[in-house]
């Protein structure tokens, strides 16, 4: 064997134990919720503590689906209305603001397009105390519409931000095309820009989703009632709990994530779908 | 079609959101300015009270807003410069073709995609004090402790533990980030330091460096401005890591001091203003 062909190997040998490395780091945590959602509640907190599950159980996930048990199902739901809300109507605004700023000639749009930065800066705590005033004063108290609204101007900024990107995109010829066949420009976001940039409008809504969904510090301020609880703070609330039993704190970690994974994944599919079929046409 | 319809329409578009981020972002940030000039009654019916430059006084000579303010810088400093370095590591690790790349680059992105409270349990469990795998292996395998460190219950281990999470959430973000512009880098600019018999760390910082340099300028601001405000992990994982967001979050809704709240929010808009100006200046080089 050559001496180049030997050292090739070993800097393979290299690589592939960093990827074994860093997938071990990434994994381990959820290689516990997964097995420890499935052991018995004994097993759970067995010292030595076993690796794979000695007798498997599927107890906490018909548990946590059932409401007499665990209320998992409304926190569900709430989280559920708060953030589907959320993200249309984040994303209907960020259609309509994107657009105007990316299509269409006004006063003031070149100021706007660059004070978005500007906004980051007043994200999340620094709001808490106005935003508890002004919206209780008004009777959003304990009511989930006050987080619907928080999160769709949380989140709006990024939104059009994004979307004027994926708009910009769009070669002025196509809208000109549309114009002279007479669309106004409503008709020409339903009929041109929001068909082309599907893969760009669900990436939009699925990040104002996942902020939603993971909203913890506006929940705990707004929301008083356990029946509104969305699950972050729900969930919170059980584990702080004497009573709380891991397997089913794991079985309801696991099932508050597959919604966001799934659709980061699909949107990250669409994507790439749209990328290579740009690159046929171009 | 004629340009005023044009206005019109843009105007018309824009002016929901504007609408929103007005009411909701710039009039509540100058209503925090007012609420931190008044003593704020508990009752939301009675009315405020001024008391000038009261809260400010008693925020800057509380002891605890000074401690708060050197954990956060502290652990600011060390998240972003921990998870930005492990994130361009990784890029540059992952930067070549191997068998198996997909599915690791798409695993890479679980702890950032998954919720924080997901996480935190699996975390929580791992580190538990009693039955927790990692004072098994840690004590009772490795032997590395003599007693098992009580991981969420001391400030000190406390605050390394929401670290080590906040880097391992955290590190993805800035990975996605370095990966797409490190793909746009003319292979050839190696190549040709290559047979100037360049080594690794020069071949980094003569081309990497220069050619990533917006896109670390980016992640580190943003990131910076972020995990300064973090509240939800640094709460969620333990009481015991006071970070300025818990403190200002305890003075509000805890000790029920509105005003002295608004004020700690005031001070913390003006640091991260001026970090801002300062980045913006040296490191942008804008006027």
């Amino acid at each position: 064997m050559s001496k180049k062909k030997k050292k090739k190997i070993v800097r393979g040998i290299f690589f592939y134990a960093g990827i074994l490395l860093l997938m071990a780091v990434i994994l381990i945590p959820f290689f516990f919720m997964v097995t420890v959602s499935l052991k018995s509640a004994k097993e759970a907190i067995q010292v030595p503590p076993t690796v794979l599950p000695e007798a498997l159980t599927l107890q906490h996930y018909k548990d946590i689906f059932n409401a007499n048990i665990f209320p998992f199902l409304k926190y569900f739901k709430n989280s559920l209305y708060v953030s589907v809300l959320a993200a249309s109507i984040s994303l209907v605004l960020g259609i309509m603001a994107g657009y105007a700023l990316s299509k269409l000639r006004f006063p003031g749009r070149m100021t706007i397009s660059n004070s978005f930065y500007c906004v980051y800066m007043f994200s999340g705590i620094l709001l808490i105390v106005p935003l508890y005033r002004l919206l209780s004063s008004v009777g959003l108290y304990n009511h989930r519409e006050a987080l619907i609204i928080i999160m769709v101007v949380q989140t709006l900024p990024t939104s059009i931000y994004m979307l004027k990107g994926f708009f910009d995109t769009i070669p002025q010829e196509i809208e000109e095309a549309g114009k002279i066949d007479g669309l106004n420009y409503v008709q020409s976001i339903f009929y041109i820009v929001i068909p082309i940039s599907v893969s760009g409008i669900v990436s939009v809504f699925v990040y104002a989703f996942m902020i939603a969904w993971n909203d913890f510090l506006y929940a705990t301020i707004f929301l008083s009632s356990s029946d509104l609880f969305t699950l972050p703070i729900g969930l919170n609330s059980l584990f702080n709990r004497p009573d709380y039993i891991w397997g089913r704190m794991m079985a309801a970690a696991l099932v508050t994530s597959v919604p966001v994974v799934i659709m980061y994944a699909f949107s990250e599919f669409l994507m790439k779908k749209g990328t290579t079929e740009g690159g046929v046409k171009g | 079609m004629n340009r005023k319809k044009e206005m019109t329409a843009g105007f018309l578009f824009i002016a929901p959101s504007i609408l929103l981020i007005v009411l909701l972002i710039g009039y509540p940030m100058i209503y925090n300015f007012i609420i931190s000039f008044h003593k704020v009654p508990v009752n939301p019916k009675k009315p405020m009270q001024f008391v000038n430059f009261g809260n400010f006084t008693k925020t800057l000579a509380d002891p605890s807003f000074y401690k708060a303010l050197g954990v956060t810088v502290f652990f600011t400093l060390l998240v972003v410069f921990l998870s930005t370095a492990v994130g361009l590591a990784v890029a540059i690790l992952l930067n070549r073709r191997f068998f198996g790349k997909k599915i690791v680059k798409a695993l890479i992105l679980l702890p950032y995609i998954v919720p924080s409270v997901s996480l935190i349990f699996a975390w929580k469990y791992m580190f538990n004090n009693t039955y927790g795998i990692v004072n098994y292996l840690f004590v009772d395998v490795l032997g590395l402790f003599e007693r098992a460190p009580l991981w969420f219950d001391r400030p000190a281990s406390a605050f390394v533990l929401v670290t080590l999470f906040c880097v391992w959430k955290f590190f993805p973000y800035a990975f996605m980030s370095f990966y797409a512009i490190l793909q746009t880098i003319d292979r050839t600019l190696y190549e040709a330091a290559d047979v100037d018999g360049a080594n690794g760390w020069q071949k980094f910082k003569v081309i990497t460096l220069q050619e990533i340099k917006p896109v670390l300028a980016t992640v580190v601001t943003l990131r910076t401005i972020w995990v300064f405000y973090m509240y939800t992990e640094v709460a969620l994982l333990s009481g015991q890591v006071k970070t300025i967001s818990v403190y200002l979050y305890e003075n509000a809704f805890s000790m029920r001091d509105m005003g002295k709240a608004a004020a700690i929010s005031i001070l913390l808009f003006a640091i991260i203003f001026s970090f801002i100006m300062l980045v913006r200046k040296k490191v942008f080089k804008y006027e």
